[in-house]
């Protein structure tokens, strides 16, 4: 017939175009099967384990540890910043408030970007021992390896003890299932069984930025330091035992060596988190966070310097517990702001000078000069929005702080003494005759001031549960944070931390 | 008569006031007879005295016949005492009788007959035509007159206000910004909800590839039983765009007109005197005055701005082939300085017949070159912040350099940066037609379309914005993409009887490959080469050189079959399966059937008696699937490794080297959206005068497109794209055309379109992502506003809910007073959008204008809730009406900010006038045209017409305020034809 003739004459021609190959073909990236095959691939590889310490940024949370909204978080529950509104600026929903106040809940944006932080950290972590285990290596070759990540990962750990408590412990990347919390006990052992189980592993060099044996005791002693905090035993002498293991670090004798834009050369610096701007780094841009707007102008003479968001400074009361004679205080920014083209003072919008003021008249409604302003990084005309100066995550002041404190928890103050002569020495200040538990609070606040460490420091020494400034007491469930409110939404085997909404 | 050669030569439009000459494949033989013979000659009219070329004019009971000629003139050698029968198709046939009284020459005027217009109306369907009174779908057709006139300058404007349930939506007044398209409502979160243009045949183009004067006619494919024929592809609607192919004859067109246009609004900010008096009666000693008296708003702008407009296409034709060539330039410049939009652009169309017609080649090029400046647009938020007593310049000349943040010169950000875009698009395509055994024709078509993108940016080292503080910083980019498509199929047509059977199979492959890179450097000494030479800049960062390329394949199968009996009981079922390679693992392949039917009530006896009036009544009924994959892009099912900013660094060497990470949560059951959609419409006609459609429809859209938030732990980010929730939209659509008077001197026809849709989210959840409510509507970057967010997505909802604190009012301290919980406090989708227009000529006068509307939709003015703050005087500006309005309270995103947006534009006027030629087809014609002449709108901000459609941030106002221009232009059409 005819017609099924030409039907089949059709689908004949039809079948020599008929291509119907679907398989997507890459070109600027790589399937993770066909990846990880030589020594640099598996480099790069372990990479991302620390590059993942910067955290990211994306269309759910801002997860800077440096800034927004990690470092927020933990500054404005402390005694040491806040996170005034002015005018309509910061106020962004209330969540700095509400933090201020101890008043958040789970639904903080800062918690969430906490939280996801560390998980992101984690599941990548997770992610690069599989694509490793796979890799053909060794069982050998993996061992340093993999020691390597699982102190990265028990770092993220133990900040999610410190925060968050009770939180589930995922290790299996090809594991998808919902996992359950496990109980603040059973995070403090794993953080611990980790690290001493990577220890044999880890350099024993000093590696700047590098998970070694030094990074691992420091870790370690901070566990100990808090154990009390976070699981009601004290380790006071694990503490002094762990920090004795550290070797190789000084104190700089400029205490803002280590704050200053090559802070990498600083000798005492245990653990850091690295930043370049020219190496596309992200989210080191707390400099931005604090100043006035017209801050550049004081900065170099052209203005030449990144605008200024006009956010965070300290709490009233904080610059003036510091003796004038301590360098440290050299860590805010008080005072007339000079304009360095006029050699006048720099006068902001509203016609009025800019001075910063220790006072903040209005919590609710702060003017933009009030606040002292955070001012320990070094700043430089000509700085790019993200700034080279590394982000200090531990250094070797924290090693002779921890003993002293634990000599004195062990009711041993002069044993503490020439540890905290050190530091007062190159603060300028004298050590006091009686040394107690009030002074190494004081201290530990002037030593550490916008590192971070603050929160933890006011758990610890109870002071965060008694009230302080635009702040009542604080009940104790708060001294974790609650499991973000999207996270239960969408994990219903979690349940929440004691005390908070569902 | 040939009727596969008649659906060859024959495109929709051609046949009222057409020159296109019927192919008559039959030869007329002059037979010798006895009796007296006479020659007569004359004209064959429309109605609308306009000759018809191609009139068949036949001595009854003989094969004696002639066609007309290119001035619808005819000479035939007829018998004395017979009659001549004059027909042409759409028209009602005449018969003349011969005596020997006749004197030559003789005119005659058809009439048009409404139902048989339909009959020869021929429609693009999709890889075939079909002829309008047998179409099953809803399908709406808009030819080349009808289009919206003007200074376009994206070619979805032409449709704009056109086409019930068509929303046309540019998205700013400067002319270098694209318009989205929306039909009947978004069935996607995630993906694109433009309809597939279809070009020449070509799917899936970029629709400025063609220029409006090349347009012959539009064809809107609506419905699922209409563009289930595109498959995955179809789901948002299909535009089928024809273009102008050649003509038989010669002819030779230009259009152009100049024009002029201002700004239609303003945001009425404090002027300097104000500011003062202000300052002084409040005793605001603090505040600051610079002296000056600037309005910053009219700083920014061009007035007026000038546009001009020339296009020239010319054709030539006969019955073995022919070509058409035209060329066109247009330069629109903003209302605000630097913007603008020039193109230029090219086409060539050709075809030829081999082998006795029985095949033909057709082939088509078009090219155009767009070139346009950027806008920051961060310029409208600083225009209306900065004090109006600050003068643009300081006494040096320099701008002046002012305070902090969000405080910069306007002025200085618009002039110091060099911004220049260049977009070349090309498409060229070679379609072989073949007709064999009588009753098939097999098409193959060959494509190629290629779009590259370059972008070229400088700030100087002394711009205020990034400029100084990079040292000077400069930026290329590259993008460009190719698709590739083959397409064969066969169609087969036959009559038999009064039965029609149309059948077509066929394939499709297509190829889209995308690349392109990017570079930027800053630490410049000397700003001389600006963008032209980036190796000037010394600093160099991770990130600045960047390149990419991706690709994808879609492989097709499809089939139509269309059985229409006595063009009174139509059945069309059409089936698709698409295989993508962007679709998951576990699903590859969708299939995408669908059926239609439709009864001409008009063709039964039983309707005899009310013929006279009710001359045309179709009913029509379609359901079909349809799918969208756009949201889905390139390796999103994969497990995949990138490279970027991830960059780690080496204690040993001091260097950074980079790391590379896993990126996303792989999905290999990722796939297709689907939607379903029943379609019940109906066709009418009264008196041949007024004819219409009324369309009902309801789609169903599931295994929606989603970025899902998913639990880490354990999820490797925080996010997976995966098909999960369900959305409908329902509407009713009415379209009417009224030739309201029609004689030798006076036209008057009007037209209406009305369109309603309802859409609601069904689900957003399913057994393993869940989600309750997803956030939108991003106030981010507003003071004070940080992740903020207005809108809430929700299943029960529309998508662009307003969510918030309903407003009372202001209490007595001018605080606002606000519920305790957030509710629903707005909807940004409108109750219904219209289109109307109308036409009028009187002898060679002629006079038309076009509106369009949309109404009920409720828009949050984000300007004005953030200038209408307390806080703001004295040191920045506020609008006059805050100063009345007694709001002594921050700004707060409440219903206090929600408006009403319903607005009718008038979009178009136009008066012209003819000049005649003697010879007929030959006209001159000069006019004048507004555009956006008025708004009718009770909204306060700048323009009620806000971007209505995506996720992020649709129906708000927010310092995106570059107005919409107002028109006026003088134009000239010249129409040679010989």
């Amino acid at each position: 017939m005819k017609i099924y003739k030409t039907i089949l004459m059709a689908c004949t021609v039809l079948s020599v175009f008929a291509c119907t190959n679907l398989d997507e073909e890459l070109f600027d990236r790589v399937e993770d099967e066909d990846f990880g095959k030589t020594p640099k691939e598996i480099e790069a590889l372990v990479g991302g384990a620390y590059s993942s310490l910067r955290g990211f940024s994306d269309a759910i949370s801002n997860a800077f540890p440096a800034s927004e909204y990690v470092f927020f978080l933990n500054e404005v529950v402390s005694d040491e910043a806040t996170l005034p509104t002015r005018g309509t600026d910061w106020y962004d929903g209330g969540q700095y408030q509400n933090a201020q106040r101890h008043q958040w809940t789970p639904e903080n944006g800062m918690i969430l970007s906490a939280w996801r932080y560390c998980y992101a950290g984690i599941a990548k972590i997770n992610a690069i021992i599989y694509q490793i285990d796979k890799s053909g290596l060794s069982e050998d070759d993996k061992k340093p390896i993999f020691a390597e990540l699982k102190s990265v990962r028990a770092y993220y750990y133990y900040t999610l003890l410190d925060l968050f408590g009770n939180v589930p412990i995922v290790t299996d990347f090809e594991d998808l299932g919902l996992p359950s919390n496990s109980s603040r006990k059973e995070v403090y052992d794993f953080v611990e069984t980790e690290l001493l189980e990577a220890l044999p592993y880890l350099p024993a060099t000093i590696a700047y930025s590098k998970f070694t044996k030094n990074v691992a005791y420091s870790l370690l002693a901070r566990l100990y330091l808090n154990s009390e905090a976070f699981i009601g035993t004290p380790r006071w002498q694990d503490c002094i035992d762990m920090c004795q293991n550290i070797s190789g670090y000084s104190l700089e004798p400029d205490y803002f060596a280590n704050f200053a834009t090559q802070n990498e050369k600083s000798n005492e610096i245990i653990f850091a988190i690295p930043y370049d701007s020219d190496a596309g780094t992200l989210g080191n841009y707390m400099s931005s966070m604090s100043y006035h707007y017209l801050q550049r102008f004081a900065v170099s003479p052209t203005g030449d310097y990144q605008w200024s968001a006009n956010g965070m400074c300290a709490q009233p009361g904080v610059y003036s517990s510091f003796d004038d004679t301590d360098r440290r205080k050299a860590s805010m920014l008080a005072g007339d702001q000079i304009n360095l083209a006029t050699g006048s003072v720099i006068i902001m919008d509203s016609g009025q000078p800019l001075t910063y003021t220790e006072e903040i008249s209005n919590f609710e409604d702060a003017k933009q000069n009030e606040g002292v302003r955070l001012h320990k990084y070094q700043i430089n005309a000509g700085d790019q929005w993200e700034r080279d100066n590394d982000f200090v995550l531990i250094r070797y002041a924290e090693i002779l702080m921890m003993q002293a404190e634990s000599y004195v928890r062990l009711n041993s103050p002069d044993l503490a003494r020439p540890f905290l002569d050190q530091i007062t020495a190159r603060a300028g200040v004298e050590t006091p005759a009686i040394i107690d538990l009030s002074y190494l609070d004081k201290e530990l606040l002037r030593e550490f001031i916008f590192e971070g460490h603050r929160r933890t420091d006011n758990i610890r020494f109870g002071t965060f549960f008694q009230p302080w400034w635009e702040k009542d007491a604080t009940p104790a469930y708060r001294a974790i944070f609650p499991i973000p409110t999207s996270v239960l939404n969408t994990n219903t085997n979690l349940s929440q931390n004691f005390g908070y909404p569902n | 008569m040939d009727n596969k050669n008649i659906q060859i030569s024959f495109r929709k439009g051609m046949t009222k006031r057409s020159f296109v000459l019927m192919v008559v494949l039959f030869f007329l033989t002059f037979t010798g007879n006895a009796q007296e013979k006479k020659m007569i000659t004359g004209t064959i009219l429309d109605n609308t005295g306009v000759p018809l070329i191609g009139a068949t004019i036949l001595e009854s009971q003989t094969s004696n016949g002639t066609v007309t000629d290119f001035d619808g003139k005819f000479e035939l050698l007829v018998s004395v005492g017979s009659s001549i029968k004059v027909s042409y198709m759409g028209y009602i046939t005449e018969t003349v009788q011969i005596t020997v009284s006749v004197n030559s020459p003789i005119n005659i005027t058809l009439q048009e007959d409404a139902f048989a217009l339909d009959a020869v109306e021929i429609v693009a369907i999709g890889y075939g035509t079909m002829r309008k009174s047998d179409l099953t779908g809803a399908i709406s057709t808009i030819s080349s007159e009808d289009l919206v006139k003007g200074t376009v300058t994206s070619t979805e404007q032409v449709l704009q206000g056109k086409i019930a349930g068509l929303v046309v939506t540019q998205d700013t007044g400067d002319p270098s910004s694209g318009s989205s398209l929306r039909l009947r409502g978004g069935t996607s979160l995630t993906a694109s909800n433009s309809p597939l243009i279809v070009v020449d045949g070509i799917a899936g183009v970029d629709i400025n590839i063609v220029q409006p004067s090349d347009i012959q006619s539009i064809d809107i494919l609506k419905d699922a039983s209409a563009t289930a024929i595109y498959g995955s592809r179809g789901a948002n609607g299909v535009i089928i765009i024809t273009t102008k192919s050649t003509k038989r004859g010669l002819s030779f067109n230009y259009d152009g007109f100049t024009g002029v246009s201002y700004a239609s609004n303003h945001l009425d900010m404090l002027s300097a005197d104000q500011w003062r008096a202000y300052v002084r009666e409040n005793g605001l000693t603090d505040a600051i005055d610079f002296g000056g008296d600037t309005n910053w708003q009219k700083e920014l702008e061009r007035a007026p701005a000038l546009t001009q407009s020339h296009s020239i296409n010319m054709a030539s034709g006969n019955e073995n082939g022919g070509l058409r060539a035209s060329v066109s330039y247009l330069k629109n410049e903003g209302t605000v300085k630097t913007t603008e939009m020039e193109r230029l652009s090219a086409s060539l169309n050709t075809h030829q017949y081999a082998l006795d017609r029985a095949i033909k080649f057709d082939v088509g090029l078009f090219a155009n070159i767009d070139k346009w400046h950027p806008l920051d647009y961060r310029i409208f938020e600083r225009a209306f912040n900065l004090n109006p007593t600050i003068p643009v310049y300081d006494h040096n000349g320099d701008f002046t350099a002012v305070g902090g943040t969000l405080y910069e010169n306007p002025v200085e950000i618009l002039t110091n940066r060099s911004a220049d875009n260049k977009r070349n698009r090309l498409l060229g395509y070679f379609k072989t037609e073949a007709n064999f055994l009588n009753d098939f024709q097999a098409t193959v078509n060959v494509s190629l379309e290629h779009n590259a993108s370059t972008g070229n940016t400088y700030k100087p080292t002394y711009a205020v914005l990034e400029g100084r503080s990079e040292n000077g910083y400069g930026q290329k980019t590259y993008g460009e993409y190719t698709t590739l498509q083959i397409e064969a199929y066969v169609n087969y047509t036959k009559s038999l009887g009064n039965s029609n059977v149309n059948a077509m199979v066929g394939y499709s492959y297509l190829d889209n490959g995308y690349e392109g890179f990017g570079a930027q450097r800053s630490g410049f000494v000397s700003d001389l080469f600006e963008y032209n030479n980036l190796g000037a800049g010394k600093d160099y960062r991770l990130g600045d050189v960047y390149s990419y390329k991706g690709k994808s394949n879609l492989a097709s199968f499809f089939a139509r079959a269309n059985y229409a009996y006595d063009s009174r009981y139509m059945v069309t079922a059409t089936i698709r399966k698409d295989g993508s390679s962007r679709f998951g693992a576990n699903n590859k392949w969708g299939i995408f059937p669908s059926a239609s039917v439709a009864w001409r009530v008009t063709g039964e006896n039983f309707m005899e008696p009310t013929r006279d009036w009710l001359t045309n009544l179709k009913f029509r009924a379609g359901y079909g699937v349809t799918g969208n994959q756009d949201g889905i892009g390139e390796y999103k099912s994969l497990s995949i490794l990138g490279v970027g900013g991830d960059s780690y660094y080496d204690p040993a060497t001091g260097t950074w080297s980079l790391a590379y990470s896993p990126a996303q949560n792989p999905n290999p059951d990722l796939k297709w959206e689907s939607t379903a959609q029943l379609n019940i419409g109906m066709d009418f006609s009264l008196f041949n005068r007024i004819s219409g459609s009324v369309e009902w429809y309801d789609k169903r859209t599931k295994d929606l497109l989603y970025t899902y938030e998913v639990p880490q732990p354990p999820y490797l980010v925080g996010t997976i794209l995966a098909n999960v929730g369900e959305l409908t939209n329902k509407g009713l659509e009415v379209s009417l055309n009224a030739n309201l008077l029609q004689n030798d001197k006076v036209s008057w026809n009007t037209n209406l379109n009305f369109a309603t849709n309802t859409q609601k989210i069904e689900r957003l959840s399913n057994q393993v992502y869940k989600t309750d409510i997803i956030y939108s509507g991003s106030l981010h970057g507003l003071s004070g506003m940080s992740n903020q967010f207005s809108q809430i997505i929700r299943e029960g909802y529309p998508v662009g809910i307003f969510w918030g604190y309903e407003s009372a009012g202001l209490d007595d301290n001018g605080e606002f007073i606000l519920s305790a919980e957030k509710t629903a406090i707005g909807n940004v989708q409108p109750d219904f959008t219209v289109g109307f227009g109308m036409d009028f000529s009187y002898n060679n006068f002629d006079l038309a204008f076009t509106t369009y509307g949309s109404f009920g939709q409720e828009v949050l003015n984000a300007t004005n809730m953030m200038l209408y703050d307390p806080n703001r005087l004295a040191a920045y500006n506020v609008p006059d009406d805050f100063l009345d309005s007694g709001i002594n309270s921050a700004p707060a995103y409440s219903s206090y900010w929600m408006e009403d947006a319903s607005f009718l534009r008038l979009q178009t006027v136009s008066v012209g006038y003819t000049i005649p030629f003697k010879k007929s087809s030959s006209k001159l014609r000069l006019y004048v045209l507004g555009e956006n002449l008025a708004v009718f709108t009770d909204y306060q901000g700048v323009d009620p017409e806000l971007n209505l459609t995506g996720l992020a941030n649709p129906g708000m106002d927010r310092f995106n305020n570059y107005p919409r221009p107002t028109t006026v232009s003088l134009g000239l059409n010249l129409n040679l034809g010989y």
